[in-house]
């Protein structure tokens, strides 16, 4: 007996259809994933028959005996305030700023009927959900939570009116990533302790192949395959759904063949980095404290933390585009110094290359001037032909051809700009790429396409690499070693291999975890 | 410059229009607008060569609006053009450096912005004599504080995106980054809002001329024309209702295009 | 914190400004014999060092003794200011409130009925609300409703409370319009965040969601304007003042700055300043409580 049931269903805004022939079937007790890439429609599926987005959905949509696709006010309020839950992938945003905690819940719990409930009765809703001193917390507002908490919070309300389904919109995504498991887990055993039918949606597969009972792998608007979990992860049917599961890491899969290493390039002994406190405070923040660090000729390193943990300051400092308050950055015998004071020919042995694909490239310029603006600076001896031929050749090897070049940034998709941006940092023949989380924000497939090339060009161009990242098994395809950094301070370093196999931190441990998921 | 040529964009049409008037009207009319027509004192409208009559002296009311507007207008430009220059550098430069320096330049703006400012303006035009040099630098000067912390704002939130960073690992100059990647990404947002100060700072000199603080005889802006209309208006209603109407239709076009522009950008 | 500072600097600021000016306000037509110069100057502490004339200044406004005038020569400014104050008090608090009133409920009412007729009408009005200058809407309304049809008295204070109407409106018209404006906007903005939705989730009618989960984030943008307002009201409140007769403390002002009577000019810029100061602490508070996120900062 299914709580939830979807039958053909489509999804119109504004005339457009951008769902087709979904059917969905969600048991108590179990859970049903939705994956895919974004503008797959995943979220849209999810909210839509709910009304919670600007979308009309068409079709048989059944919950609990209420159709959903032609429901009116009062089976709609039913439907919402009875029936469901929600949780939110922004804990940050997805509680009411200027409500007390203890309000939201109280106003959660009483959503389906006028029933009011104790103080105690609140707190002890919240420990249910793992968090501690829970009483204060009811007379706290949401910013003084931290995200965990808030999503935590998150989770208290979507069931504490007792809803019969569950629908988890990305619950972990915007999370850090040591959080994720510990949130995963607390919705696992909600799930089994209250019976409840949950719907999750994510954009990666890896992190629902462990929580979830059947799975629907969507793409633009389509379901391209459906059926039981396990089914799908070990023999995928589709052509998509192979591609997926090749392109995302995980630590399960075998551990690649990397290029062997020469001499040490880069030696970092020490840094620290401290931040002046906002305003007028007297202090420092100690973002980075005593880190060392050592890179080899067509080395890969991964610095991996969770949020906070000073792992893009030391990447930025090492790159000489982040502040360096002590400690020393050597290149072979060679001192580099801080940020503005190095030199043209410092610059030109390591670039960086940035999280956010689209904010990397100024939005005014044409691709052409970007991937230039190196090469104009940093080898100003080259003709004007002789830079165009770089030109060519560094758009080639990142797979774009010369058609980009008159293209202004903001008509590139995320993985095309990706690619412009990594155009950029080899142009002037760099030593050395830092790569800050440089396929974190991207689909999957993208993702995974990137890391591939990172990898062809380690080995084409003989490249160091400092990888940065909160994501272990993304590092492991193209990492000879990790360091591992908490709270600026670094917790581990070691082979690849052997951190993986055999952690020692507890921060690694959690992280690892996650990337297990 | 398509936008230009959209209906919708009917009160840029107005404004150009009237500016067109004032520039043209003063040339081809019989009267100036300070010479006294002693045989037509409060002439009605359409009466003879006075279009729109005369005033309580027998001046021609259509030569004064036309030499008002433009005098308002001009004040306007020129005032905003100060708060543009001054907004922009103190708002970069204080975006740009961060920190204590930023700190400290903006809680300038602060209590800048909590001082009763039309008041300081008003006791600057006392002091200095009432010039129509020192009318704007002093409207200039009140309307620079909006535009530096709006400057301000979007380069510190520019300062953050990578493609800045990116500059700086390529070897490019903080100089250059400034003038080829922070300002012309500001461009949009500064121009918005320099379209959004004009009809503050019309407002602004119109109400210091009423007060017979702002421009004076015998020059005259629509903030004088007012005054006069409203010392008048039981005689001659038309002299307050005319240039007034006229005032509220520029603040009006003014203001509607510069939300639009700004709407765009932000 | 930074009040008193700020208020102290004003202060300063404004009397060395005053005293800079050429020419002093015993100018007149025909040039005083230098003896009875003198004494005039001693008898008001002209002739004193400047810093000393601040000091002593300073010194006595902390006990609310703001000097002799020098133009009304038989009223100290504590008298004129005592005067004038009530009645511009009555004029600006009157009008910030029917500003908020008219604003902020029109601002809902277009936010609810967004996109519709009602939506763009109100805007329409609010945006040529804002361009009423009230130099132009003061006179405009004498000429109507004072002239023309005779309803309500043009200038004076009068019996009753009908002398108040015409100036209070004039004053309010363009407040309102920013406010409806501001609200507007800040509803459009806050009703499609992502507590919104999770209050929708919970099957929320419109209405609650509307005035418990909306309506405060959305006035914030109101709050920080409410500084700016009240300065602008202040000076508004000096045209109205002069057009409509009233003793208030802008028409003071107006003759102070036009008669150079230091003293005058000064106390009245004082007490603007020091209102504003007062009233931007207020919005302070009001921020607070609107967003609690503002209140750790």
């Amino acid at each position: 007996m299914s709580v939830y049931e979807i039958r053909d269903m489509a999804i119109q805004i504004d005339g457009k259809r951008l769902v087709e022939d979904v059917n969905i079937t969600v048991e108590p007790g179990k859970c049903t994933a939705i994956i895919g890439a974004s503008g797959s429609g995943k979220s849209l599926t999810c909210l839509t028959p709910f009304g919670l987005t600007p979308g009309t959905a068409s079709g048989s949509i059944k919950l609990d005996g209420i159709e959903l696709a032609s429901a009116n006010a009062r089976e709609m309020h039913l439907a919402r305030s009875r029936y469901t839950g929600f949780v939110f992938q922004q804990p940050l945003t997805a509680l009411t700023p200027h409500l007390t905690i203890g309000k939201q819940l109280q106003e959660a719990t009483s959503q389906a009927g006028p029933q009011r409930l104790s103080r105690q009765e609140l707190a002890l809703m919240l420990e249910r959900v793992g968090l501690s001193r829970a009483d204060e917390r009811l007379d706290q507002f949401p910013h003084r939570l931290s995200g965990g908490e808030r999503q935590r919070v998150m989770i208290a309300a979507a069931i504490a009116h007792q809803p019969k389904l569950l629908i988890a919109d990305e619950p972990t995504s915007a999370l850090d990533a040591s959080l994720r498991g510990e949130i995963m887990a607390l919705l696992d055993g909600l799930r089994v302790e209250h019976g409840l039918a949950t719907l999750l949606v994510s954009h990666d597969i890896a992190s629902v192949e462990n929580h979830s009972d059947d799975l629907i792998v969507m793409d633009q608007g389509r379901v391209i395959e459906s059926g039981p979990t396990v089914d799908i992860i070990t023999n995928p049917q589709r052509d998509y759904t192979k591609r997926l599961i090749a392109a995302t890491p995980r630590l399960t899969e075998p551990a690649p063949v990397l290029p062997v290493v020469g001499d040490i390039l880069m030696e970092a002994e020490d840094t620290t980095v401290l931040f002046p406190r906002p305003g007028w405070r007297q202090g420092k923040i100690e973002a980075v404290a005593d880190a060392s660090l050592s890179v080899r000729e067509g080395e890969a390193v991964a610095i991996v933390g969770g949020s906070g943990s000073g792992k893009s300051t030391l990447g930025r400092a090492v790159a000489g585009i982040g502040p360096l308050t002590s400690g020393t950055i050597k290149w072979q015998a060679e001192l580099l110094p801080e940020r503005r004071e190095r030199s043209l020919a410092m610059r030109k042995l390591i670039q960086p290359v940035f999280q956010d694909p689209v904010a990397s490239l100024n939005p005014r310029w044409k691709v052409g001037d970007i991937v230039l603006e190196p090469l104009r600076n940093l080898s100003p001896e080259l003709s004007s032909p002789e830079r165009n031929n770089k030109l060519a050749q560094a758009l080639d090897d990142v797979g774009l051809g010369p058609e980009y070049i008159d293209r202004v940034s903001t008509s590139l998709s995320g993985g095309q700009a990706q690619r412009v941006a990594i155009a950029r940092a080899i142009i002037a023949g760099p030593k050395m790429l830092v790569l800050d989380e440089a396929t974190s924000a991207l689909d999957p497939l993208v993702g995974g396409a990137i890391l591939q090339l990172l990898a062809e060009l380690q080995r084409a161009h003989r490249l160091s690499i400092i990888f940065i990242t909160h994501d272990i098994a993304s590092a492991r395809r193209l990492c000879h070693r990790i360091v591992v950094l908490d709270a600026g301070h670094v917790v581990e370093m070691g082979a690849m291999a052997e951190v993986v196999e055999n952690p020692k931190a507890s921060v690694t441990k959690l992280l690892i975890e996650a990337s297990k998921r | 410059m398509r936008a230009l040529f959209n209906r919708n964009h009917w009160p840029l049409w107005v404004v150009l229009a009237l500016v067109a008037l004032a520039l043209i009207l003063p040339a081809i009319l019989p009267w100036t607008y300070d010479q006294i027509d002693w045989d037509a004192v409060r002439a009605p409208a359409f009466s003879g060569s006075h279009v729109f009559g005369t005033d309580e002296i027998g001046r021609d009311r259509l030569a004064r609006l036309a030499a008002g507007t433009r005098v308002t207008l001009m004040v306007a430009v020129a005032a905003a053009m100060v708060s543009l220059v001054v907004g922009i550098a103190w708002g970069a430069t204080a975006g740009w450096m961060g920190g204590k320096v930023d700190e400290a330049m903006m809680r300038f703006v602060d209590a800048l912005y909590a001082l009763p400012f039309m008041f300081i303006v008003i006791l600057l035009m006392v002091i200095f004599g009432r010039s129509i040099l020192l009318v704007f630098v002093g409207i200039g000067l009140v309307e620079w504080l909006t535009m530096a912390r709006v400057v301000r704002g979007q380069v510190m939130a520019l300062k953050q995106r990578p493609f800045i960073l990116a500059a700086e690992a390529a070897g490019t100059p903080s100089i250059k980054i400034v003038l080829k990647h922070v300002l012309p990404n500001i461009a949009g947002v500064a121009l918005a809002y320099l379209m959004l100060t004009v009809p503050q700072v019309v407002m602004i000199e119109s109400f210091l001329s009423f007060l017979g603080l702002g421009v004076q005889e015998p020059l005259t802006s629509l903030g004088i024309l007012v005054k006069e209309g409203a010392d008048d208006m039981d005689m001659t209603p038309l002299g307050l209702l005319l240039p007034g109407g006229l005032l509220v239709l520029l603040l009006i076009c003014l203001t509607i295009e510069g939300e639009r522009l700004r709407d765009v950008y932000s | 914190m930074t009040a008193i500072p700020t208020l102290l600097v004003i202060i300063l600021a404004s009397f060395f400004l005053m005293r800079l000016a050429p020419g002093g306000p015993f100018d007149g037509e025909r040039p005083l014999p230098p003896e009875t110069q003198a004494a005039l100057q001693a008898a008001y502490g002209l002739d004193k060092p400047l810093w000393e004339q601040a000091w002593l200044y300073v010194s006595r406004l902390v006990q609310g003794d703001f000097g002799p005038s020098l133009v009304y020569r038989d009223f100290t400014v504590s008298e004129l200011v005592a005067q004038g104050l009530p009645i511009s008090l009555t004029l600006g608090g009157l009008a910030i409130l029917l500003a908020l009133l008219m604003g902020i409920s029109g601002g809902l009412y277009a936010a609810a009925r967004a996109g519709k007729t009602a939506d763009k009408t109100i805007m329409t009005l609010a945006t040529i609300a804002t361009a009423l200058p009230t130099f132009v809407t003061g006179p405009a309304l004498a000429l109507c409703f004072g002239l023309w049809w005779g309803l309500l008295p043009v200038s004076g204070t009068g019996e009753g409370w009908s002398w108040l109407i015409m100036p209070v409106v004039a004053l309010a018209l363009p407040v309102s319009g920013a406010v409806a404006k501001l609200t507007r906007a800040g509803l459009a903005t806050v009703l499609k965040q992502d507590h919104i939705r999770t209050a929708r989730a919970r099957g929320l009618s419109e209405t609650t969601i509307m005035f418990k989960h909306g309506l405060r984030p959305a006035l914030v943008p109101v709050a920080s304007y409410l500084g700016p307002a009240a300065a602008g009201l202040l000076t508004g409140a000096v045209v109205v003042e002069t057009v409509f007769g009233l003793p208030g403390l802008g028409r003071y002002f107006v003759q102070g700055a036009l008669n150079r009577d230091y003293p005058l000019v000064l106390g009245v810029v004082t007490l603007y300043a020091a209102l504003i100061i007062l009233f931007n602490l207020f919005a302070d508070l009001i921020y607070g409580w609107l967003d609690p996120r503002m209140r750790d900062e």
